[in-house]
This record gives C-alpha cells, sequence and structure tokens, in this order.
C-alpha cells in the first residue's frame, strides 16, 4: 500500500538524482569480494560445474570452469555493490540490488555444484523448485486474504494438516481424488471458520489462539490418523498426473517448467494474479483492506466489519486447505503424521517478505521453493560440503533474516491482530 | 499473563439484592458464573466430552454398531458407554493408580513401590512440563509469547550433556556445573528472539518458530557428530553423562524403578523462584510493567528492548532447566532424539491453563504430566495423541471463556471475564 502511493506521487523528479545506498551496498561489495576471494583461493583450478538440460536435451551437457565463473560472478556482484555506495538513481535500486543478489546466489550455486558428481539438472531443479515453492505459495496466499482483513492467521500450519488429512482420507472413501481436493478444501474452510468466530465474535488474541489451533490440528489428525491405521484403506496414497501441454513441453527449460506440471502449479499461479485483481481492483478488495488498515472509518462507512473479517478468514481456509492437499494429494504421498513439518510457519514469513501483496508472495514463494529444491538436490546427491541437517535449515534461517528484517522493513497492515468492537469508537 | 476486563458486568443485579443470599444459593451462583475458577473446571469436562465423542466416531467397530441404530440402539449405546470407559480408566491407571496392581498389593503380592509407578511417571512427565511451562509464562507475563522453548530446552539437554561427560569432578560440583550449563544455553538461545524483537521489530512468534526448527535439525547433526555419538552404539544416540553428574532418584529407597527424580523439587523451587522475581522483584515489576503497557513504561523510562531481550533469556534458561532435568535425568542411557518429546510446545498449554502464575502452572504440568503418562501406558489401545487432543482442547476454552458460556449458557461475572488481551503483529 505505502508503495503504492509513493510511486503515484507527483514526485517523480527526485527519481533521478543519485542517492547513495551504503548499507546494503556495503554489504553487497563485501560478499562480491568474498565470492572472489573463494572463487581463487578455494575452488580447484581445473574444477568445472555442469549445467544439464535433463528432460528436454538430454545430451547436452555444458561444463563451465568453476572458479573464472564464480570470480564473473563475483565481480557483478561487487559492482552491484559499489555502484549502490557511489550513488545511482533511485528508481534503477530495485534493479540493480536484484542483479547483484542473483550473481551472488548463482556464484554460490556454482561452488555448491563443482563437486565432482554432482551435475546442476537445470529443467528438474528449476520444475520442482516452482513445484515446492506451492506450499508457500497456498499457505501465504490464505495469510494475504486474512491479514488484509485484519486477522492474524498463525494456524496455517494446521489447516495444512486438516487439508493434508482430509485430502486423503475423502479421496479413499469417494475413491476419487477430485473429490479428496474438495475435502481439504472443506475441512480447511471449517478450521479457519474457528478462527474466524473466535477473532470477531469473542475478540480473543489471535496469536495465542492461533497456536492452540495449530496443536488441535496436530493433537485430532495424529489421533484420527492412529484410529483410522487400524481400519484397511482409509490412509492409501493418491496420485494425480502432470498435465502436459503436448509440443509446448518440448522447449527446453520453459517447456518442463511451466508446461507438464500437475493441476496445483496452475491453479497457484492463477490464484495470485486473481486475488491480485480482487484485493486492488474491485470493491470487495478495497473495502477489505480497509477494514484491515483502519475498521472504524470502513465501519463509518457502512461495512460491517467484523462480517466481513468473518467471511473473509473463513474463505481463506479454502487456500490453506488446498495448500493441504498439496502435501499427500500432489506429492502422491499418504498422510503421516505432523507431516507439514512447519511449512506453514514459512509461509507466513513468504507472506511478510511478499509485504501482504499476493505478487510479492509468487515471488518470495519462488525464492523458497527454489532454496528447498537446491538444498534437496544437494543433500541427495550427497556431493555437499555442508552436512545434510544445515542445508534443511536453509528456508528456516531464511525466514529469520527474512523477519529480522535485514531485506527491509517490512509493515504489516494497521489493524492487523487488533479485534473491532464497534461499541468501543 | 495480561489480563483485561472484555465485557460490562451483567445488569441483572437488583434481583439478586431482594432474597437473602444463602450459602447454597451464592454456590449454585458461582457454579453458573464465568469466573475463572469455573471457566477451568467446565473446559476441562468440555474437553473430556469431546474427547469421547472423537473417541466413539473414530473407532470402527463401535461406528458398526451405528448402522442399525434404530434396530438396536442399546447395542451402540452399550459398545459407545465401554469404549469411552475403558479408554479413560486406562489413562487412569496409566497415570494415578492400577487398579489391577492395587488387587496384587492388597493380596500382598506386590511391593508397595509398584503401586507408586504410575504416579511416579506422572510426576517424571510433569517436571519438564514445570520449567516449560513456567519459560512461556514468564514470557507472558511481559507481553512475549515465547513459543521456543522446545528449541531452547534441546540447547540445554546439549549444554548440561556435553558438561555431564565431557568434564571429571565429584558429584557435589559436577551435578549442579551441568545444570548451570544446560541453564545458560538455554538463556543464550532463548534471548535471540527477545534481541531480535528488540533491535529489529521481528516477532518473537515467527522467529523461535523457525529456531525450534533449525535447534531440531541441530540436535540430529550434532548426536550424529564424533563428539557426542556413543562410542558403544551404532543407531542415534549420545554418550552418557558420568555418574557423578546424574541426577539421582526421588524414591530410590522405595523402589529402583521409580524413575521421578530430583529435578522435580528443582522445578517447584524454580516456580518459587518464578513467583518471587515476578512479585517482588524490580525486575519482575518491569517485566509486568511492559507487559501490561509498553508505551506507559517506555516514557516511565524503562528500557523495553532490554527487558524484552532480557526477559527472554531467563525463560530460556528455564527451558534450558527442563532440558539438563531430561538430559541428567536418562542417567545412564543417552539422549536419542526422542527424547525431547514435546515438552516444550506443551510448556505453551501448561502456561495458558496456568494462566502464567507459577502456582497455577507447577497444577496444569501435574495434570498434563498425568495425561501424557496415562496416554503413553494406554497406547496402542488408545491413540497416544488423545494427550495432545485433550490439552488443545482445554487450553482453546481457557483463551476463549467466551466460547465457554456461550456453550454452557453462563452469567458475566462481576468484573467481566478474564481473557488474555490481544494484540497485532
Amino acid at each position: 500500500m505505502a508503495v503504492d502511493t509513493m510511486t503515484a506521487s507527483p514526485a517523480v523528479v527526485d527519481e533521478s538524482v543519485p542517492v547513495k545506498f551504503a548499507k546494503p551496498g556495503g554489504v553487497l561489495a563485501a560478499l562480491g569480494l568474498l565470492l572472489v576471494a573463494i572463487a581463487f583461493a578455494v575452488v580447484g583450478g581445473d574444477d568445472t560445474t555442469t549445467i544439464a538440460f535433463d528432460r528436454t536435451l538430454t545430451d547436452v551437457e555444458w561444463a563451465l570452469p568453476t572458479s573464472i565463473t564464480v570470480a564473473l560472478l563475483g565481480a557483478v556482484t561487487a559492482a552491484g555493490g559499489a555502484w549502490m555506495i557511489i550513488g545511482l538513481p533511485k528508481r534503477r535500486f530495485k534493479l540493480v540490488a536484484g542483479v547483484a543478489v542473483t550473481a551472488f546466489v548463482l556464484g554460490l550455486l556454482f561452488w555448491a555444484y563443482s563437486q565432482p558428481g554432482t551435475v546442476f539438472r537445470a529443467e528438474s531443479i528449476l520444475a520442482g523448485a516452482l513445484f515446492l515453492s506451492l506450499p508457500y505459495l497456498f499457505g501465504a496466499l490464505s495469510g494475504v486474504v486474512c491479514e488484509r482483513s485484519g486477522v492474524i492467521n498463525i494456524g496455517i500450519e494446521g489447516q495444512f494438516l486438516m487439508g493434508a488429512f482430509t485430502g486423503v482420507l475423502v479421496a479413499n472413501i469417494t475413491g476419487n481424488v477430485y473429490a479428496g481436493m474438495v475435502g481439504a478444501m472443506a475441512a480447511g474452510l471449517l478450521s479457519t471458520m474457528l478462527l474466524a468466530l473466535l477473532a470477531t465474535k469473542y475478540q480473543v488474541n489471535q496469536v495465542v489462539v492461533g497456536v492452540i489451533l495449530n496443536l488441535l490440528a496436530l493433537g485430532f489428525t495424529s489421533f484420527m490418523y492412529d484410529q483410522l491405521k487400524k481400519a484397511e484403506g482409509l490412509n492409501s496414497a493418491f496420485s494425480i498426473p502432470a498435465i502436459s501441454w503436448g509440443p509446448l513441453a518440448d522447449i527446453p527449460v520453459l517447456g518442463p517448467v511451466l508446461f507438464n506440471q500437475k493441476i496445483f502449479v496452475y491453479i497457484g499461479l492463477v490464484l495470485v494474479f486473481v486475488i491480485w485483481f480482487l484485493l486492488y481492483r474491485t470493491r470487495w478488495g478495497l473495502r477489505t483492506r480497509a477494514v484491515g488498515e483502519h475498521p472504524a472509518a470502513a465501519d463509518s462507512m457502512g461495512v460491517n466489519v467484523n462480517r466481513l473479517r468473518y467471511w473473509n478468514v473463513t474463505l481463506a481456509g479454502l487456500i490453506a486447505g488446498f495448500g493441504g492437499a498439496w502435501f499427500t494429494i500432489a506429492n502422491s504421498l499418504a498422510f503421516s503424521k505432523n507431516m507439514t513439518a512447519g511449512l506453514g510457519f514459512v509461509a507466513l514469513a513468504v507472506m511478510i517478505v511478499g509485504r501482504w501483496n499476493p505478487l510479492g508472495v509468487l515471488a518470495g514463494a519462488l525464492i523458497f521453493g527454489f532454496t528447498t529444491q537446491v538444498a534437496r538436490d544437494l543433500d541427495a546427491s550427497g556431493g555437499s560440503v555442508v552436512p545434510g541437517e544445515f542445508l534443511q535449515m536453509l528456508p528456516y534461517a531464511v525466514t529469520l533474516v527474512v523477519v529480522a528484517g535485514l531485506i527491509g522493513k517490512a509493515k504489516a497492515p494497521a489493524a492487523d491482530g487488533v479485534p473491532y468492537n464497534p461499541g468501543d469508537k | 499473563m495480561s489480563t483485561t476486563d472484555t465485557q460490562a458486568p451483567a445488569a441483572d443485579q437488583p434481583e439478586a439484592a431482594e432474597e437473602k443470599p444463602n450459602f447454597m444459593r451464592l454456590f449454585g451462583r458461582y457454579l453458573t458464573e464465568a469466573n475463572s475458577v469455573m471457566v477451568t473446571i467446565y473446559s476441562l469436562l468440555l474437553a473430556f466430552l469431546i474427547g469421547a465423542i472423537l473417541l466413539i466416531v473414530s473407532d470402527e467397530y463401535v461406528r458398526s454398531t451405528y448402522t442399525y441404530f434404530f434396530a438396536r440402539p442399546q447395542d451402540a449405546l452399550t459398545a459407545s458407554w465401554y469404549l469411552v470407559r475403558d479408554s479413560y480408566i486406562a489413562l487412569f491407571e496409566g497415570a494415578i493408580l492400577n487398579l489391577n496392581m492395587l488387587d496384587r498389593f492388597a493380596a500382598g503380592n506386590a511391593e508397595f513401590g509398584d503401586l507408586l509407578r504410575p504416579l511416579s511417571e506422572t510426576l517424571t512427565y510433569a517436571t519438564p512440563l514445570i520449567f516449560t511451562g513456567l519459560a512461556v509464562g514468564l514470557a507472558f507475563r511481559a507481553g512475549l509469547f515465547n513459543i521456543g522453548a522446545q528449541g531452547q530446552m534441546i540447547f540445554g539437554m546439549l549444554g548440561a550433556l556435553i558438561i555431564g561427560f565431557g568434564l571429571s569432578l565429584p558429584a557435589v560440583i559436577h551435578l549442579p556445573l551441568a545444570i548451570i550449563a544446560g541453564a545458560i544455553a538455554g538463556a543464550a538461545f532463548g534471548a535471540v528472539p527477545g534481541l531480535l524483537k528488540a533491535t529489529t521489530g521481528a516477532h518473537e512468534v515467527i522467529s523461535s518458530i523457525m529456531l525450534n526448527n533449525i535447534a531440531a535439525l541441530f540436535l540430529v547433526w550434532a548426536i550424529g557428530t564424533d563428539f557426542l555419538h556413543s562410542e558403544t552404539k551404532t543407531d542415534l544416540i549420545t554418550k552418557p553423562v558420568d555418574e557423578t553428574a546424574v541426577m539421582p532418584k526421588l524414591l530410590s529407597g522405595l523402589s529402583e524403578s521409580l524413575r521421578v527424580n530430583w529435578a522435580l523439587p528443582l522445578g517447584i523451587l524454580a516456580a518459587v523462584f518464578t513467583w518471587w522475581l515476578l512479585s517482588r522483584s524490580t525486575f519482575g515489576f518491569r517485566i509486568r510493567a511492559v507487559g501490561f503497557n509498553e508505551h506507559a513504561s517506555a516514557t516511565a523510562g524503562m528500557r523495553i528492548g532490554s527487558t524484552y531481550t532480557t526477559t527472554m533469556a531467563v525463560a530460556g534458561g528455564l527451558a534450558g532447566l527442563a532440558g539438563a532435568a531430561l538430559s541428567l535425568g536418562v542417567g545412564s542411557a543417552g539422549l536419542t532424539t526422542n527424547t525431547a518429546l514435546e515438552y516444550g510446545f506443551d510448556g505453551i498449554t501448561v502456561a495458558l491453563l496456568g494462566r502464567a502464575n507459577p502456582g497455577g502452572i507447577v497444577a496444569a504440568a501435574l495434570l498434563f504430566g498425568a495425561l501424557k503418562a496415562g496416554a503413553l501406558s494406554a497406547q496402542p489401545d488408545v491413540p497416544v495423541d488423545i494427550s495432545t487432543l485433550l490439552q488443545a482442547i482445554i487450553v482453546l476454552f481457557i483463551a476463549a471463556p467466551a466460547l465457554v458460556k456461550a456453550i454452557l449458557h453462563l452469567r458475566t461475572p462481576r468484573g467481566g471475564l478474564v481473557t488474555l488481551e490481544a494484540k497485532g503483529w
């Protein structure tokens, strides 16, 4: 919101005047120089990094000399940092920062994949990254709808669990995987309805109740899992096929990533734009944002604050529940206890990175998905210098860095988490 | 826990003034009022009722009797009754008193120590809960939601373990030193979210959840390292602590199999210390003032940031003591990834049920310790997660007393309902 008003304001003149960004510039310059130092001191002179296109062009492999590539990428990072220190037009900042950070990450990747026996299978990894970003995407989108309406939903983890469990259960009972997805959404809806009721009608502390609802979902699904295990065939894995878009699926890189994925990917991507459109271009969106920023003002304009909040939070449960189905149905897995492993909380961090905006959320989810995919791939290939547990820590560590605001101050909707009592004002 | 009045006292007072109040009338009035004692009692009753319904619904045999409910209802009703009765009796026998053992003891076939075993198990499981409950409760008083007790406890476990086997000292020094090491390790880890909140404004809930995940992975890695891993066993288990650092058993005079150890009195001591700290010390006054109104406290010259950090450090130290109690309590066996169970997360429910009062926390820890002991001994007949489920339902009602009031049509007590104050990010 704050960003929108800034770009819309007529202060265009200031944009081209060079501004110094000493702090982020210094950090990037130092990281870039570190990368150059690593390239010459740590990486062996003959090491190569192999990039393969494993899905479409199986016979093509590019072997690049690691030390030179890493050093070049480090130089790009350092140059970006230096430009920021000297001063650059404000509108260029995002682009330069993006290029510098990307160069740094690529440098690290080239270094990590330089061990003999490891191959950067570009297509599998990028397609996997998009697929792994989905739980973050669904969770964060659900969070966006709730928090834009002024209700903190820390119970996404629990809604994931309920969706994951119910999805498999319904699919097993009906024998139809799509019925399972609908069941997962219904389970998500019912669990957020409880939060919505407590947050609006009973005005409880939303963070505390969210944590309790997570515990309740964990206890409920684990309890039911043990009980239903005794009966046959209620928790068997169901899977859905990937949708292949014919010749489009054979395009190198783009084909496997975008045109040969499961339906979850397409629903996720469409949902991002639908929610963005609804939030910023419709009357419902305006009211929702108003209720999250200044409920008293919205109330005086005739919006029923608590009723809007109630329905928004309840409907957000559909998204979180569908995200729950990702864990079981999209991954072709049966339900197991606590299988969401804290990803619902990481999704909250993605929401914060995305600044409570669906498009930002998409970018954040992709970054997290990519991190997770690379960590998994390195762990599986066994060529990593770092122990697997530390690689698995990556998404959590990134979240910690993000919420600590090192990437920039994130501003929540003003009335987020504050119950609205019409009688108070 | 900062409390606040959410609803004005009911206006039905004049009617009471006309009649002469006698004891029974006052007592009846008390029973139908949503005061904190009755809300606690009704929360427990409702939780066990919901637990019973879930047991019935999820049991395959009992469910089958409901298919011909209208033909022979007595089948379904007796099956349900026996299932619920047997399940709850199994919990009771695992937690308080084994009735079979009582018969054998009366016939002279069992020792008095055998009779005490369920109680000893309850106290053993309650001990870490006292510490983690205090860790969450203390932070609550400063307006902080310390959800990171699990991670703090894991680091306390590691700290106490390393001193426990790393040094050779006489028991008089070794045991206290190992306990203190656990507290320090927990405090150091606990201070991080406080420090992050103080310096960057990162919400402690998100950062401590990430730290929990990081700690859990770190534990898996640490146990596998040569430094910690057992020299004699091949599975993932650590070296045992030295004899001089083992926490002595409390009732070894009665029977060696009674596991309850001196960590229990230590826990009660910690509760007394926390009570003193909160209600008698300057530091405690600052904690409560910041928790009640941080802006007013800042205006009064208190340093909010440093209060956050030190409170989280003390809370982390308390959780670290739970870890030390576990590390030093397992005796000659080493630690596994399983030793920590979910004591840290259960600490949240303990603190909520105990309403963040040290005395209440001890009582809540005993109740949840009993649930845990009962559930662990009653599995697999009763799903082990029934303890998590019941805990979550109980504290859900405790956190939302208005829900209990609405379900049971209770009256609003004089002074209003006692609820947690709601805060935003």
